[in-house]
């Protein structure tokens, strides 16, 4: 037993550095002696806060702390094993991201920006470590709310254009909305809980009508799902995500969308302890469709970080799906395909942290070698950036989920969940969970295109522009960083028990059970002679080297070929792009001029809008049936006080006429 | 014994695949009524690339001549997975058929990032079509072998196969029936032969696969070929254990496993010979038509699956 009192210390030591990382960042920019200071407090809670979850992981005894004799609510934290879980992914994950930071934001941004940006990201980091760590739904919420803001805020400091603030508004707008919904879900506990600490809750899931289930269940997938970007809450993902400074996206996308996961585990597993089987079919639809239309949206972007983003919602989705069969098989009574279900969908939470920062870093420091992230203007980067074009390549064979990176091993699991649907006993359940592998399968096949059309515009091949020709490899400290999330990503595609036995252990206090399925066990058999056979083989085929001799590229015997006769990621996603086109719904603009002689026109344009079916058939009719409603409220603001003391008068008259009548 | 017997039907299929890529062309030749080359003529062509030097285009980066060799070593890796003689392999545990999928789509992406590096018009052509036609063929591919697996009770393939071995060949069912049409028409789309892409083809505008390989060129190209001959009798010899296992060694006797290398080779000839026909007979798709011949193959997947709730269980 490692002191229960120095993890309660290292916890609480975290935090505070988490907040001193603010003043300090305040003294960087008074003077040169405190250069590197905030980062270097920051990197030191992330380090204690590392500790922490790696201890309390595999420990039984949670360490709490109740400070509610001095907040006016309920305001408490505790580390229990899904805690830890989460805390050890936004420490671990942040720590790179950090380390690269501190390269990174000298080179972009002057220093009183830089002081912004450390003092706010200091924080968002701590409102993260809240909001997992929370035991109250006061603290919770005060985490949560302070994600949201602090977030904002560093998009604020990135810049203030009006399409910046629109995309700002429609995000903060989101996020208020899914808080209500979180917020609500809470509170529909209280009838049965007679206060909001997270124990109460849950002893008291199980005293809830059916009736009341459901709808805290609803209320917290609309809460978490539009964090989590879920489709077809994702609307300000895409929007949001890649308008913050590049750091800040990989905190967003690796860990902000991660927190909303770990709320969902905490909801539908820890407090209403698994739920009916439709909410299992809720999630794993919700899940294939946000996998399958996410990747598709991003094989269609050609900048990189909306790509990204777009790429997060289909990581989700996979998620998503795991959590949902994990739902089904609690509810067909077969726990141990449930551990199995959710240990999948949290290695693939904790995956996609990984090999998100790791791509989101990699497009930095793109942009920082070109001043541009728009792929169709690269080519030949890896020539010019050989290090961040490896880590970034790792990156991408993650997240495509190629065997021995760590994005296969939790897509194995997921795949190995859905089989096992085939042993249940609803027929509706055999049918659909298998079903379910071909189409996690499809979202595997076009990530593979999407990422090898990443990879290979940017990266391979002739530079397209003189940016990309001139470019330059980042510096070591944004290297280093890059280099963490790329080695943690092979360790655990490699050697993923490193992370499966504590999360069976994790899996196994949310689903009580004794047996595991022989899925685990048979994992490391195959992963490391699969390793082992391979790197035997390349060494094999190493040793085979002609001579080389340099020529040119085959241009069908003629000269000139010119680096823009390279297909360009939009040429390359075509064929995807057309089979498809419904799902694209483009809005295209084709004009010819003159229009009277279409054959032999002296101007063409052409424009193409694309995805804009949701705000059209979705958002819009919301959006104007809440403005429509305004307007009609609009009578009751006359503007006149008396009035409004009025209205006070009567919800207060009506209020004790309502009392009155329940006693 | 058995590690021998296991690293033997991994050699078998790797170092005999050539034989088969000649043995499918010469029956197309005879078909098409000509005498054909022999063969053997796969390996001297392999030979040759391997005594050549590589062209490199100036601009490349390592990845150019990465590409083929993890090409190579994904696709051999896979072979470790497939039962050949008797119904084990090297690799096995639960949920192997994954890894074969996982493998081959490992090197497919390095085939097109290889593709890509060229700095040509006609790799980045070829792998945007490969990346089409391989996005679409991955759900049916996993569809067929799940129904497979759930009649089985098993996601290893080499249980699977011996689960095969015990049933009637005349009980046939319905799923084994669908499933066979979607993974032979998968096979047909991951090996890129007609009517998806046609081997053959000197037409740069045409090709899929041979767009990719356009640039590379000595030992490189060497890896390129030999790794599409190995995909090719993996994928039959993934058929075979599949749908046509009897005759193959229960025990570790020599008896027996001669027996069944002659009952596989028997098997494989066979199959090459119906590749061959099916193959002279109908035309290459257009590529745009490609999607719709892996619909079908999607939707019989999706009903093998769906059928296996009608099976005994």
């Amino acid at each position: 037993m490692l002191g229960a009192n120095l993890i309660q210390l290292s916890f609480l030591a975290s935090l505070a550095s988490f907040l001193a990382a603010v003043p300090a960042a305040w003294f960087e920019g008074r003077s040169k002696r405190w250069q590197g200071l905030p980062s270097f407090i920051l990197m030191i809670g992330l380090l204690l806060g590392v500790f922490v979850a790696g201890a309390q992981l595999g420990s039984a005894a949670p360490p709490q702390f109740d400070f509610s004799k001095v907040t006016p609510f309920a305001f408490a934290l505790k580390i229990d094993r899904l805690s830890a879980f989460f805390l050890l992914l936004i420490c671990a994950v942040a720590l790179p991201v950090i380390w690269y930071s501190r390269s990174y934001l000298p080179r972009h941004y002057d220093p009183v920006k830089i002081q912004w940006i450390w003092a706010l990201s200091s924080l968002f980091i701590f409102s993260m470590v809240l909001v997992v760590a929370a035991a109250s739904a006061f603290s919770f919420l005060m985490g949560w709310e302070l994600m949201t803001l602090l977030s904002a805020a560093l998009i604020l400091v990135d810049g203030t254009s009006r399409e910046r603030l629109h995309n700002l508004f429609i995000y903060l707008v989101m996020m208020h909305a899914g808080a209500a919904a979180v917020a609500a879900s809470f509170f529909m506990f209280l009838p049965v809980s007679h206060d909001l600490y997270f124990s109460s809750l849950r002893a008291s899931g199980f005293l809830l009508s059916p009736g009341a289930r459901a709808a805290i269940f609803l209320l917290a997938l609309v809460g978490f799902g539009a964090k989590a970007g879920i489709i077809p809450l994702h609307l300000w993902l895409p929007r949001a995500h890649p308008i913050a400074p590049t750091p800040v996206s990989a905190l967003m996308s690796g860990l902000m969308l991660k927190t909303a996961i770990y709320g969902l585990v905490r909801f539908s597993f820890d407090f209403l302890g698994g739920g009916p089987a439709w909410s299992g079919y809720v999630l794993l639809t919700l899940g294939a469709v946000s996998g399958v239309l996410g990747i598709l949206y991003a094989s269609g972007e050609h900048d990189l970080k909306r790509l990204l983003a777009y790429s997060s919602i289909e990581n989700i989705g996979i998620i998503f799906m795991g959590l949902g069969a994990s739902l089904i098989f609690l509810a067909d009574q077969s726990p141990a395909y449930a551990v199995l279900a959710l240990v999948a969908a949290l290695f693939h939470t904790l995956n996609h942290a990984l090999f998100k920062s790791l791509l989101f870093l990699g497009a930095g420091s793109i942009a920082d070698a070109t001043h541009t992230l728009d792929l169709n203007e690269l080519g030949g980067l890896l020539n010019r950036l050989p290090n961040t074009g490896i880590a970034f390549l790792i990156g991408c064979v993650s997240i495509v989920g190629l065997p021995l990176f760590n994005g296969f091993v939790s897509e194995l699991l997921t795949f190995q969940s859905f089989l096992a649907g085939a042993t249940l006993h609803v027929p509706a359940a055999r049918i659909v969970l298998p079903l379910m592998a071909g189409t996690l399968a499809l979202v595997g096949g076009l990530s593979a295109a999407c990422f090898v059309n990443v990879f290979g515009v940017a990266f391979l091949g002739r530079p397209r522009t003189d940016a990309a020709e001139s470019a330059h490899e980042a510096p070591q400290g944004m290297l280093a960083g890059m280099s963490l999330l790329a080695m943690a990503c092979i360790a655990l595609g490699i050697y993923p028990r490193l992370v499966l036995e504590p999360l069976i252990a994790l899996a196994q206090t949310l689903i009580p059970t004794a047996t595991l399925p022989a899925e685990f066990t048979g994992l490391q058999r195959l992963l490391a002679p699969a390793a082992v056979a391979m790197l035997a083989l390349a060494l094999i085929t190493m040793l085979i080297r002609g001579r080389r001799r340099v020529t040119a590229p085959w241009a069908c015997g003629l000269p000139g070929l010119s680096p823009r006769m390279q297909y360009t990621a939009t040429a390359f996603s075509k064929p995807i792009r057309s089979v498809f086109a419904a799902v694209y719904k483009p809005d295209r603009d084709l004009s010819v001029l003159p229009s009277d002689h279409s054959y032999f026109p002296t101007a063409i344009s052409y424009r193409s809008v694309r995805t804009t079916s949701y705000e059209r058939y979705l958002y819009r009719p919301v959006t104007n049936a809440v403005v429509a409603l305004a307007n009609q409220l609009r009578r009751f603001q006359t503007g006149n006080i008396q009035v409004y003391l009025l209205y006070i008068f009567l919800t207060l008259v009506t209020l004790l006429i309502l009392l009155g009548l329940r006693k | 014994m058995t590690i021998l017997i296991h690293a033997l039907q991994a050699l078998l299929i790797v170092l005999g695949a050539p034989l088969l890529r000649g043995w499918v062309s010469k029956i197309k030749a005879r078909i098409q009524r000509r005498q054909g080359a022999a063969v053997w003529r796969p390996y001297a062509d392999l030979a040759k690339l391997f005594r050549k030097e590589d062209l490199v285009p100036p601009l490349a980066s390592g990845i150019f001549l990465a590409a083929p060799r993890i090409v190579f070593c994904a696709t051999a890796t896979a072979t470790l997975l497939i039962p050949v003689f008797h119904p084990a392999a090297l690799l096995g545990a639960p949920g192997d058929f994954v890894l074969l999928v996982a493998l081959l789509a490992l090197a497919r992406f390095a085939l097109v990032l290889g593709a890509m590096d060229g700095g040509g018009a006609f790799g980045g052509m070829g792998g945007s079509r490969e990346a089409m036609v391989s996005a679409l063929a991955e759900g049916p591919f996993l569809l067929g072998l799940t129904s497979v697996a759930i009649l089985a009770r098993s996601s290893q393939i080499s249980v699977i196969t011996g689960w095969t071995l015990g049933q009637n060949f005349f009980d046939v069912s319905a799923v084994h029936l669908l499933a066979f049409s979607t993974l032979a028409m998968v096979a047909i789309a991951e090996t890129g032969r007609i009517p998806v892409d046609n081997p053959t083809t000197h037409l740069e505008l045409t090709m899929i696969h041979e767009a990719m390989v356009l640039e590379h060129s000595g030992p490189s190209l060497a890896f390129l070929e030999w790794a599409g001959a190995v995909k090719l009798s993996l994928m039959m010899s993934l058929l075979i254990a599949l749908f046509f296992p009897w005759g193959m060694a229960d025990g570790p006797t020599l008896q027996a496993i001669a027996l069944s290398a002659a009952a596989f080779l028997g098997k494989i000839v066979m199959l090459g010979l119906v590749l061959a026909l099916f193959e002279s007979s109908i035309a290459k798709l257009r590529t745009y038509a490609v999607p719709d011949f892996l619909g079908i193959a999607s939707a019989t997947g999706f009903l093998a699956v769906v059928f296996t709730l009608f099976g005994e269980r």
